[in-house]
């Protein structure tokens, strides 16, 4: 097995996971606080890659179409997250977790629905740009420039989610929800409104990140649902409401991903899997979540 | 519910003729209610008794099926047999996922399931040379009798009421009410002496034995059977019909899927938005009528009676 292909294997397992931590990063950040686990959450983040093709195809004669596209379908998702939070979510705040569960999954075949009479069943492809449609060189191995862009985004995230949560004074209180609510709510601080933002960013970066996968493959229906338990399997085993942790999450995710297609592709899956169970079992608060609520 | 005997044995004569008064489309609809009705049954065992969610249920189902249909085609085995070899197979299935899932509550639970029935399908979906892979198994035909829209329904009638009787005699066993303790109390239930994490794998395996066998009806009414069977979106068809009918009553799974499987065959014959609309009597149910459709009833009734008796009647323990 030669370095190059390792090199190059090592990479798209990285972009791989960087498009998981954007998921995910929304994720867990609202189980995190809200401890309301959004299966939908994938199903709005396809629902941005369909908005993001919408507009790119309104500017296509433009070369900076994608550019704008990007974070125009950030921006739609977070309207349509905000409407979904005061209209539904807010309901079932202090109802059981399955009844909490099954909202979000109900949520998950209405939106898959939605896009289906809005966009139709055939597939979607967006023109990259020429920035990003060759390939870059790494040490003379060919890489995916567009992967490097999916990369550097998810970066760039990860570290204004850590600026965000390490030095505002609105990420103080969302870190402080997530170690206790009510410690927050006596204080004075009034929960449903952060309840509501941290919902709405989770979704703003879910929809940004669909906006950003758009472009690597086709978009196709049904993409969402293999996405989430991927995104579960990554919260799971970073700890939920870790921001490190999904970050690290992610990226094991996205490696055993791509090493296992390489040796072993029938179980590239399936070792995903046994990777969450392993955690849940021996440390079901994750590698870097407390364990507290069960 | 013993009041409620005279209705269900109304029910059991009304199943009885159900081929007399209507054509084959809506016997098959019927099977479809049984085999989903027992699945659901099967799976509030965990849910409504256990107090915890499972969402790798269809794991099980799948695993029942897989059994069923392999037997049948590969080896000719005949069909009573098969349903046996089925709840074992499953039961086993549930034994080594359940060993580690019982040690965990809550959401993990739920993700736990749900990662191990994640693991079931893409191994069957991925194990070509043994399962058939994503082309499933084809020319599971019932043998003789069985091969009839009718033969069949009356066949799976009688393993249906059959499975669910001897659910419902473990339900109000002493076994079912330690159930309810650990439901309502896991902790005071240890205190007392009862070992927890072994009760619950006890249930854990009764419930993925009884999705087993519904799994192994499915096979040879359906004709073939696909891996699809125990993903993930199978796993929630138990969880609908349980909240739809309503989690605090042993028939309440049942009354789900009649509810689920009639709006199904419904629904399907002029749109192609089914999830559109299942999803929406969902979030209906979850957000108006949080006790299901039993429940609701019930809830009603009671508010009768105590209106008519003027007289408070002791607070009941309905599972």
């Amino acid at each position: 097995m030669d370095l190059s292909l390792l090199m190059s294997q090592f990479l798209s397992g990285l972009s791989r996971g960087m498009m998981l931590f954007l998921i995910a990063s929304g994720l867990s950040l609202i189980f995190g606080v809200m401890n309301i686990l959004n299966f939908a959450h994938a199903s709005l983040w396809l629902a941005g890659a369909y908005f993001c093709h919408s507009f790119w195809l309104l500017m296509e004669e433009y070369g900076f179409a994608l550019w704008v596209s990007i974070p125009l379908a950030g921006l739609v998702m977070a309207g349509i997250g905000w409407f979904i939070e005061v209209v539904l979510i807010r309901r079932v705040y202090n109802r059981s977790l399955p009844e909490q569960l099954l909202l979000t999954y109900a949520m998950v075949l209405i939106i898959g629905d939605l896009i289906k009479i809005s966009w139709g069943v055939e597939d979607r492809i967006i023109v990259r740009p020429p920035e990003v449609a060759g390939p870059v060189f790494f040490f003379g191995i060919p890489f995916d420039s567009y992967f490097i862009f999916v990369i550097l985004v998810g970066v760039a995230v990860a570290i204004g989610l850590w600026l965000f949560l390490q030095k505002t004074r609105y990420g103080h209180i969302v870190r402080a929800a997530v170690f206790s609510r009510e410690m927050v709510s006596a204080l004075g601080i009034p929960i449903p409104r952060i309840y509501t933002g941290v919902f709405v960013m989770g979704i703003f970066i879910a929809g940004m990140a669909g906006a950003v996968q758009a472009p690597v493959g086709s978009i196709t229906l049904g993409m969402d649902m293999a996405v989430i338990i991927q995104a579960f399997c990554v919260v799971v085993i970073g700890g939920f409401g870790s921001l490190l942790g999904t970050l690290v999450g992610s990226i094991i995710v996205g490696e055993i991903y791509a090493f296992s297609i390489l040796y072993w592709p029938q179980g590239a899956l399936v070792l995903i899997f046994v990777v969450t169970a392993i955690i849940l079992i021996v440390r079901p608060w994750g590698l870097f979540g407390t364990p507290m609520r069960a | 519910m013993k009041r409620y005997g005279w209705f269900l044995g109304l029910i059991f004569v009304f199943a009885l003729v159900l081929p007399l008064l209507v054509g084959e489309f809506w016997i098959h609809v019927a099977v479809e209610i049984l085999i989903l009705g027992l699945f659901a049954v099967s799976f509030n065992m965990i849910f409504g008794y256990m107090g915890q969610l499972s969402f790798g249920h269809a794991a099980y189902y799948g695993v029942g099926a897989y059994v069923t249909g392999m037997l049948m085609v590969k080896a000719g085995v005949p069909l009573p047999i098969c349903l046996a070899a089925s709840m074992i197979g499953a039961g086993i299935c549930a034994f080594i996922i359940g060993y580690f899932c019982v040690r965990l509550t809550g959401i993990y639970f739920a993700i736990l399931t749900m990662a191990f029935g994640q693991m079931i399908y893409y191994i069957i979906f991925k194990w070509y040379s043994f399962t058939g892979g994503d082309d499933g198994l084809q020319g599971i035909i019932a043998p003789g009798l069985l091969f009839s829209a009718n033969g069949y329904y009356y066949f799976t009638l009688f393993i249906t009421v059959l499975a669910l009787m001897v659910m419902w005699f473990i339900s109000e066993s002493p076994f079912g009410y330690t159930m309810r303790a650990i439901r309502d109390n896991a902790d005071r239930t240890r205190f007392v002496g009862i070992n927890v994490r072994r009760y619950m794998l006890i249930n854990f395996v009764i419930a993925g034995m009884f999705a087993g066998l519904a799994g192994a009806l499915w096979g040879p009414f359906n004709r073939s059977i696909a891996p699809d069977l125990t993903n993930w979106h199978q796993s929630g068809t138990p969880v609908f019909m349980t909240v739809i009918g309503g989690p605090f009553g042993f028939f309440g799974p049942m009354l789900g899927s009649v509810i689920y499987t009639f709006l199904f065959a419904f629904v399907t014959g002029f749109t192609e938005y089914w999830p559109l609309i299942i999803g929406l009597v969902i979030i209906f149910v979850v957000l108006f009528v949080p006790g299901g459709v039993l429940g609701f009833f019930e809830s009603r009734m009671e508010g009768l009676r105590s209106r008519r008796s003027r007289s408070p009647k002791p607070e009941e323990s309905t599972p």
